[in-house]
């Protein structure tokens, strides 16, 4: 929400965030409540640019709501969010897309009947030429729609080349095993050229092999695209060996955040995960 | 074949196909026939009170009246979509349907609409129906082709994204609303260009063209022939327009029993209404399907389902 008359000077103040680009997401007073249910309460932190951030905390914690609200699907009852410096609470979804958050969902959410192809060229939307010229160029096929196509089926092509997904590209998605889909959901994202990438869960039934490449994969990703990433994740030792900073939630609320060693060892994160096994 | 059956099977194919429209974008939306109404207004009026000639009236003149209809359709279908296009599913079928309710009592009840009585000896530019075929199979191709295009791009790319999955589409930048009303006037183009031609192909407009009969027909056609390609909406328009004729003149055949000619002459809404409730036990994908299309056209498509075939499947992993 942009500053209005009723505040004091001072929460103007307090809620002016210089334009910087280090912060690339920052998470304020986030709240949000379902009836009667506290999912997310006053969470507050900061992802900073070229961060592994890891989002972790007991089954109905909160968590893929808290991603849910960073991207806009529900919105707040309470609290604010700035992307590099910029608020944009309240955006829709799309608008937070194109600018530059893109996720993947805990419970996959492919285009099931269309092609691999297909839904990795779907998300390469904002990249295009569009609008209603960009209707008329492309069933005409005049330019630039041509070479705008091609391009598109090349990136997306070379994306899936990236996940190990290219021979299979004109399979339908649903057809794919559940590793399979998990990489084309995070090929799918990729294809948007986001700074910031939620993945909700990415190793959650995969086996211990595919696991262990994943913490590499997610490390190449970082680097190779030069992004930001906050991940969820239950499988400890992996959250451990690749995250840079993690961030702890329980019953909607952050009870520690830090590096990886110092949470690990934090007496209300093992209150927490000992009273979510007792 | 008569000719006029074969006008009314065109016609009936692009109605079809602007049902479809929308559907690309997963909305199920039966304003069409209210479009058409419209449209067919558009060109009566037009052609009776202002177009007025001695002789044959001129074809560019239809042109100009087909064009006018299909840009007030596109109007009217943006000012109605952005607010009904909010709600989902059977809502939005209700909605729709209100509206072509809507629009049909305001035309018994304007005076430019002729009331009740419509609006007679709309000018004919042709000395024969058969010519009106030069009109509309180009036009026909003309929407096919435009979807088979749009099928291909950017555009018809998120259609099919949002109704797969408009969560997921809106989370890759995909804005849900401008795609969903884009798709909308598409559909409400072609419904009003369709209805201008109609006007001059009849003769005569009145308030019993684009009720609440012709949505359910409409969405018959595409049900029916199926709607996951858009060839399924033009063939099952033309196949349920041709049917009553075939069976009308089956029941001329001698030797029929007096009762069965009878409800072969009359009984067409049974018959529909049976067919679809087989189908979507039998064919719930339709008469035509891209597997179908595949099977008999392509090789590309071929390969594809070849490779599927082959891959494992693993049922936990799928959503539905
Ligand atoms: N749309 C909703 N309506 C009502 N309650 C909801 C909704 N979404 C989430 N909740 C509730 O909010 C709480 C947090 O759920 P959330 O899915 O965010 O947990 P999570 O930390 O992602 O858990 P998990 O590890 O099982 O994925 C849960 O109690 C859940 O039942
Ligand atoms: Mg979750």
């Amino acid at each position: 929400m942009p500053p209005t008359w009723e505040m004091t000077e001072e929460e103007i103040r307090a809620r002016r965030v210089p334009v910087d680009e280090q912060r690339v997401l920052d998470v304020r007073h986030m709240t949000r409540q379902f009836g009667g249910l506290l999912a997310v309460s006053n969470v507050s932190f900061v992802v900073e640019k070229g961060e592994i951030f890891g989002l972790i905390g007991p089954n109905g914690a909160g968590k893929t709501t808290l991603f849910n609200l960073i991207t806009g699907l529900i919105q707040p009852t309470s609290g604010q969010l700035y992307f590099r410096g910029e608020e944009y609470t309240g955006q829709r979804p799309h608008y937070i897309a194109q600018k530059g958050i893109a996720r993947t969902f805990q419970n996959i959410r492919l285009f099931g009947s269309l092609s691999a192809l297909e839904n990795v060229k779907i998300a390469r939307h904002t990249h295009t030429f569009g609008g209603i010229f960009g209707l008329i160029a492309g069933v005409l096929n005049l330019p630039p729609a041509p070479e705008d196509e091609r391009k598109t089926t090349a990136r997306a092509m070379e994306l899936l080349e990236m996940v190990g997904l290219a021979e299979r590209a004109h399979v339908q998605a649903r057809n794919f095993a559940y590793g399979d889909q998990r990489r084309l959901e995070i090929a799918r994202a990729l294809a948007l050229e986001p700074r910031l990438l939620l993945l909700d869960e990415p190793a959650a039934g995969m086996n211990a092999q595919e696991k262990q490449g994943l913490s590499d994969f997610i490390r190449m990703l970082r680097d190779k695209f030069s992004i930001t990433i906050l991940l969820i994740e239950h499988h400890v030792p992996l959250v451990m060996g690749l995250c840079d900073r993690i961030a702890v939630l329980d019953f909607g609320q952050l009870i520690a955040l830090g590096d990886p060693r110092r949470v690990q060892h934090d007496p209300a994160v093992i209150e927490a995960y000992l009273g979510d096994e007792g | 074949m008569n000719s006029f059956l074969l006008i009314s099977m065109i016609l009936a194919a692009m109605l079809a196909l602007s049902l479809y429209l929308p559907l690309m974008a997963g909305q199920l939306s039966l304003a069409s026939p209210g479009f058409y109404a419209l449209g067919g207004y558009i060109a009566a009026v037009m052609s009776t009170k202002y177009f007025v000639v001695t002789g044959p009236f001129p074809v560019l003149y239809l042109l100009a009246e087909m064009a006018a209809a299909g840009a007030a359709c596109g109007v009217l279908a943006l000012v109605v979509g952005i607010p009904a296009l909010r709600l989902r599913g059977i809502y939005l079928a209700l909605a729709t349907i209100a509206f072509v309710e809507i629009l049909r009592v305001l035309s018994l009840n304007l005076e430019i609409t002729g009331g009740a009585v419509g609006i007679f000896g709309i000018p004919q530019p042709f000395s024969d129906r058969g010519s009106y075929l030069w009109i509309a199979i180009p036009l026909l191709l003309l929407s096919m082709g435009f979807i088979y295009r749009l099928e291909r791009i950017r555009t018809g790319r998120a259609f099919a994204a949002i109704r797969e999955d408009e969560l997921a589409a809106a989370a890759m930048g995909i804005s849900p609303t401008f795609n969903k009303v884009l798709a909308f006037m598409l559909g409400a183009i072609l419904a009003g260009v369709v209805g201008a031609l109609s006007a001059h192909v009849l003769n005569t407009w009145n308030a019993r063209q684009g009720t609440f009969d012709s949505s359910i027909n409409y969405l018959a056609y595409v049900l029916i022939g199926g709607s996951r390609t858009f060839v399924g909406p033009v063939v099952g328009g033309m196949a349920l327009t041709a049917l009553p004729e075939l069976l009308r003149a089956l029941a001329d055949v001698g030797g029929l029993p007096v009762w069965l000619a009878e409800f072969l002459r009359n009984g067409r809404l049974i018959i529909f209404g049976v067919l679809i409730a087989l189908g979507t036990v039998f064919f719930p994908q339709g008469m035509v399907t891209p597997e179908l299309l595949a099977r008999l056209f392509g090789r590309r498509l071929r390969r594809a389902e070849q490779v599927a075939s082959t891959q494992p499947v693993d049922h936990g992993a799928q959503r539905r």
